[in-house]
């Protein structure tokens, strides 16, 4: 066991990641999240005429992943759940700090 | 290995249809699944709904389990040998999902999941080719000052490796991890190499940790950006002046303005979240009343009320 070990974190900036990085992370074909790209399910940036994708893009591509595999789900109806939920996820905090939740 | 029952993990009968499959899961994913349960246990018994799911609604694997369960043994809770070739004449098909393997079972991984195939194909066409280790995804709660000064922090993680003969070992590790100064809330910390081990002499996958800051009543951050609630005494709201504030970079002398707005807010600009451009602090301006706990507090609450006799609480808040 190696616990005093100290690993040195990097930080992913806002375009970390490429579509392979995503499609891994999803368990998926990159073919996947180029679907979902042109769909409008996912936000894309451009960075040198290459795709790039920011950690939150990353959280929801396998929020949609894990949707669309457990529910048989449309790859835009698993989108508008992933909406739903993050909005709800936002309501939720603004309800904790106002001191409501 | 312990036999695991699929059918009752389901709810189902042995008989069921693949429709009846389809429903039960929904109903239980719409139970147990991470992003809408609120269930304490959702995440583990989501895993074990999804490993029944994964075997019962395919067909191919389906017909195996249910030779297996056939066989000596083959009852829930008792330990487990599946008998020699008792696969063949079933050819599973590597499906979409397969990045649950490492949160499933014991008894999926030896008869459906990674090692099992990699056995499979090794005894059929000799070495697989090198296969890059699966990325490892967990959150990693932070304290909003970590940020600001930089942190070394000692996580435990429980997962899952393929030993050199290609079972499935559990594991739980500690990684001690430094945490770079001016991370923010959402982004993601990569530690290279620290994920899932490699097959066949391939590349071990990434550990990716997802960064949350802990609930803290004194201030949030919203992206680079650091909301800081102040309390002020009346007389400080409405005559203004210098007050001390203890920030998240240390103790400040803020100059309030003289006349209070409600929902005014003052921006102390580059105390926000460190870094190349760092965000800004805000301060949002309340007001606390002093306790009327003594006959001269109440006389100076009094004295007060009689210096504003025309002031209507309600009108003025618009009420």
């Amino acid at each position: 066991m190696r616990f005093h070990e100290l690993h040195l974190g990097e930080v992913m900036d806002e375009r970390a990641f490429t579509a392979e990085d995503l499609a891994r992370a999803c368990g998926r074909q990159t073919h996947w999240v180029h679907e979902r790209v042109e769909a409008g399910v996912l936000q894309v940036e451009l960075e040198t005429g290459e795709w790039r994708f920011d950690s939150a893009t990353l959280v929801r591509a396998r929020r949609i992943a894990r949707l669309e595999s457990s529910f048989d789900a449309d790859p835009q109806l698993a989108a508008l759940t992933a909406d739903l939920i993050e909005e709800v996820a936002q309501l939720r905090r603004q309800l904790r700090l106002s001191g409501g939740g | 290995m312990e036999f695991k029952d699929y059918y009752k993990i389901l709810g189902v009968e042995k008989a069921a249809t693949e429709q009846d499959i389809k429903k039960a899961y929904r109903k239980l994913a719409r139970k147990y699944h991470p992003d809408v349960s609120k269930e304490a246990d959702a995440p583990a018994r989501m895993a074990e709904v999804n490993e029944a799911n994964a075997v019962l609604s395919d067909p191919e694997k389906r017909a195996a389990y249910d030779e297996l369960g056939r066989q000596p043994h083959g009852r829930p809770g008792q330990d487990f040998r599946p008998p020699p070739n008792w696969d063949a004449g079933f050819e599973f098909t590597d499906g979409a999902g397969s990045e649950g393997d490492a949160e499933f079972s014991d008894f999926f991984a030896q008869m459906f999941g990674r090692a099992a195939r990699g056995q499979r194909a090794q005894a059929r066409s000799g070495p697989m080719p090198p296969m890059r280790g699966d990325d490892h995804h967990a959150k990693i709660e932070l304290e909003l000052l970590d940020t600001y000064q930089g942190a070394e922090r000692t996580i435990s993680l429980r997962g899952a490796h393929l030993d050199d003969a290609g079972h499935v070992v559990h594991d739980e590790r500690q990684l001690s991890v430094k945490i770079p100064k001016g991370v923010r809330e959402g982004q993601h910390i990569r530690l290279a190499g620290r994920g899932g081990a490699g097959f066949g002499g391939g590349a071990a996958g990434d550990l990716l940790l997802e960064v949350v800051f802990k609930p803290d009543a004194r201030w949030r951050a919203e992206g680079r950006d650091v909301y800081q609630r102040v309390p002020l005494a009346p007389w400080e709201a409405v005559l203004g002046g210098a007050v001390e504030v203890a920030t998240p970079t240390g103790a400040a002398e803020v100059t309030v303005p003289a006349g209070w707005k409600p929902g005014r807010k003052l921006r102390l600009k580059g105390r926000g979240i460190p870094g190349a451009e760092p965000g800004d602090l805000y301060l949002e301006l309340e007001i606390a009343l002093p306790p009327a706990d003594s006959d001269a507090a109440r006389a100076a609450y009094a004295a007060l009320r009689q210096a504003f006799p025309d002031f209507d609480a309600r009108r003025a808040q618009g009420a």
